[in-house]
């Protein structure tokens, strides 16, 4: 049932955001072009289409928080929720399907994006010299199994930061729906709340796990190994909380949806 | 004959008004139902809370002596009183969603009643007519082989003639296995096909009887009682 | 064919009504075969189960017979037919003797009613 649903929430919002993503494509390549025809010059087409592709950029920047919250509202919140409420579905489905599918468009647009940057900036020189010194730096001498791992864990901690900054807002829509009346302007107090709410428990609880490391001693970067283990727990603890942080969320939005669900 | 609906002192409330009040009722399978009463009276509430989009303040509601959730969301085909169909989606593209979620819907029924009342599979829901999109939504959830249809005002924004349709489509739709109950308040219309009616108002159920024997007893039909009743 | 069904009374027992009166109209002749329930029910716009009822009575009063396996379909018993037919039609006249006794008219006064107006629609 999972998969239907992932199904169908990719086919509602790919309408969206594919033709988005082909017009931020299309307009990179259109600067490029004006670009190399213009010979470094600034001129009124360059600058026109420049422009048009930054407000293209944030477009889609933007469009990504845009549909994330809408889907969630419109299609759970609205006259959509009686055909998915209905559906023969488990509620936390309905909320992982909408979570899923909102990150995988996060990441597409950010990929679009440095792809269409790519574009702009490709030059043919400028690549070369970057690559160059790329493969004489100091990164591949200590690339090695530890290095592999932190990429790991810092992947994993911007998926999991990703999902707590999703959740917050389907926890914040959530909490709106209970209220009668003014039920936008409740989300957006409840975003306030949780947000603030989540920050002041970081800040305490990041104090309490610093000032347990404070009596580690790293005497020079070249103690690789007090520095790995340190970052290690870092990269963990922030994974830990915003996983947990992302759990609460959740099971919030579950719970509002199944037993307080009120739909108009 | 199993009890298909099964009310045990159902109270709902929403903040401190009271949508329904001590609501006892038993619904045979194999039934068609009025479920009547004025605008206000509980009935979309009901019907709610039955399809586990509300969750009763006090008592119990069971279907198939199952608490609402998925298993019971299997067996109950719901027709609201709104159209809650996704505006982007072509008719073709809603019935394969049916497909998808129910295993009990009969795709071949679907095609056949859009072909009855010319309405084209390919067509955008978002460019049809209320009425048109009403009539989607009716033959989605009669197109379902349920334990218990729930249709609320099935017939309130359509044309006379579409309204015989469907009320032909629930009875020839509707298997002996198969309970139908239709809230309303347009009774002329559906009383002859009723075989049990409730009255319903404030919350409260204030009558619960056999069509006939409203009939029989008052010799005055259901719409006429239903008048009576619920004077203004 | 359109049935009509009056709300104000049990649809129950005008179902009856209809389809004794279909019966001895020949337009279900002895030995017919009915069509399935569902069927009827719908053609007369009636609920299944009322239908169902209907045909019951009727298959008790013995105008109808069920078998096992190709459903229902009008009694071959002529005479069971005439029968009902009759009690119907002493029915029909007690009830109007009774109204017209009610009205003062009598026998006489009655009769002659009844020839005049049978001479003018020809039954």
């Amino acid at each position: 049932m999972l998969s239907k649903l992932l199904k169908y929430e990719i086919k509602a919002t790919a309408r969206i955001f594919l033709p988005l993503m082909a017009v931020l494509l299309v307009f990179a390549g259109v600067n490029k072009l004006i670009s190399s025809l213009s010979q470094n010059q600034w001129q009124a087409p360059e600058i026109i289409s420049l422009i048009l592709y930054i407000t293209i950029l944030v477009g889609i920047l933007v469009m990504t928080l845009v549909v994330m919250i809408q889907r969630f509202y419109k299609n759970l919140l609205t006259d959509e929720g009686y055909l998915m409420f209905t559906l023969p579905v488990k509620v936390w489905k309905q909320i992982t399907s909408k979570l899923v599918v909102a990150m995988m468009w996060t990441i597409v647009s950010g990929i679009a994006a440095l792809v269409s940057i790519f574009i702009i900036a490709y030059d043919k020189i400028f690549t070369e010299q970057f690559m160059g010194a790329f493969k004489g730096s100091y990164i591949f001498e200590y690339f090695n199994l530890t290095t592999a791992i932190f990429i790991l864990e810092f992947l994993l901690l911007c998926l999991v930061s990703m999902a707590s900054n999703v959740l917050i807002i389907y926890a914040s829509i959530a909490l709106g729906h209970l209220f009668n009346r003014h039920r936008i302007l409740a989300s957006i107090g409840a975003f306030i709340v949780l947000s603030t709410a989540s920050q002041i428990l970081f800040t305490v609880v990041g104090y309490a796990f610093g000032s347990m490391y404070s009596s580690v001693n790293i005497s020079s970067i070249q103690d690789f190994q007090a520095f790995a283990s340190l970052v290690h727990s870092s990269m963990w603890f922030f994974i830990i909380f915003f996983g947990l942080l992302s759990a609460g969320y959740f099971a919030l939005t579950n719970y509002i949806l199944s037993r307080r669900l009120n739909l108009e | 004959m199993s009890t298909i609906l099964e009310c045990k002192g159902v109270t709902k409330a929403f903040g401190d008004k009271e949508a329904l009040s001590d609501v006892n009722m038993n619904i045979d399978q194999g039934r068609i139902i009025g479920l009547l009463g004025p605008n206000g009276s509980g009935k979309t509430t009901l019907i709610k809370l039955a399809n586990d989009l509300l969750t009763p303040t006090s008592g119990e509601i069971r279907i198939a002596g199952m608490k609402p959730g998925i298993e019971t969301k299997k067996l109950v085909s719901y027709l609201p009183e709104k159209t809650y169909l996704n505006d982007w989606m072509r008719v073709h593209q809603i019935i394969e969603l049916f497909m998808d979620f129910y295993k009990d819907f009969k795709p071949e029924k679907a095609y056949d009643m859009l072909k009855r009342l010319n309405i084209n599979p390919n067509d955008r829901l978002k460019f049809m007519s209320k009425g048109t999109k009403e009539k989607v939504q009716l033959i989605l959830v009669m197109s379902r082989e349920a334990k218990l249809y729930l249709l609320d005002e099935p017939i309130g924004g359509v044309d006379p003639a579409a309204r015989d349709y469907i009320l032909e489509t629930i009875i020839t739709n509707y298997k002996e296995d198969a309970t139908v109950v239709i809230s309303t308040h347009l009774i002329s219309d559906i009383e002859k096909i009723l075989d049990h009616v409730v009255f319903i108002n404030n919350g409260r159920v204030v009558l619960s009887s056999s069509a006939d024997e409203i009939r029989n007893e008052k010799g005055k039909s259901v719409d006429a009682l239903f008048r009576e009743v619920f004077k203004c | 064919m359109p049935w009509d069904f009056k709300s104000d009374r049990p649809i129950y027992t005008q179902l009856i009504e209809q389809i004794e009166l279909m019966i001895f109209s020949d337009t279900y002749p002895p030995g017919s075969r009915l069509p399935p329930v569902r069927d009827m029910a719908q053609e007369a716009a009636v609920n299944p189960n009322t239908m169902q009822r209907a045909l019951s009575k009727l298959e008790e009063d013995g105008l109808i017979v069920t078998h096992r396996t190709s459903g229902r379909s009008v009694t071959e018993d002529e005479n069971m037919i005439k029968k009902a037919k009759n009690k119907l039609a002493i029915d029909q006249i007690t009830e109007f003797l009774e109204k017209m006794r009610k009205l003062g008219f009598d026998r006489e006064e009655v009769l002659s009613i009844i020839t005049s107006m049978s001479e003018e629609m020809k039954i």
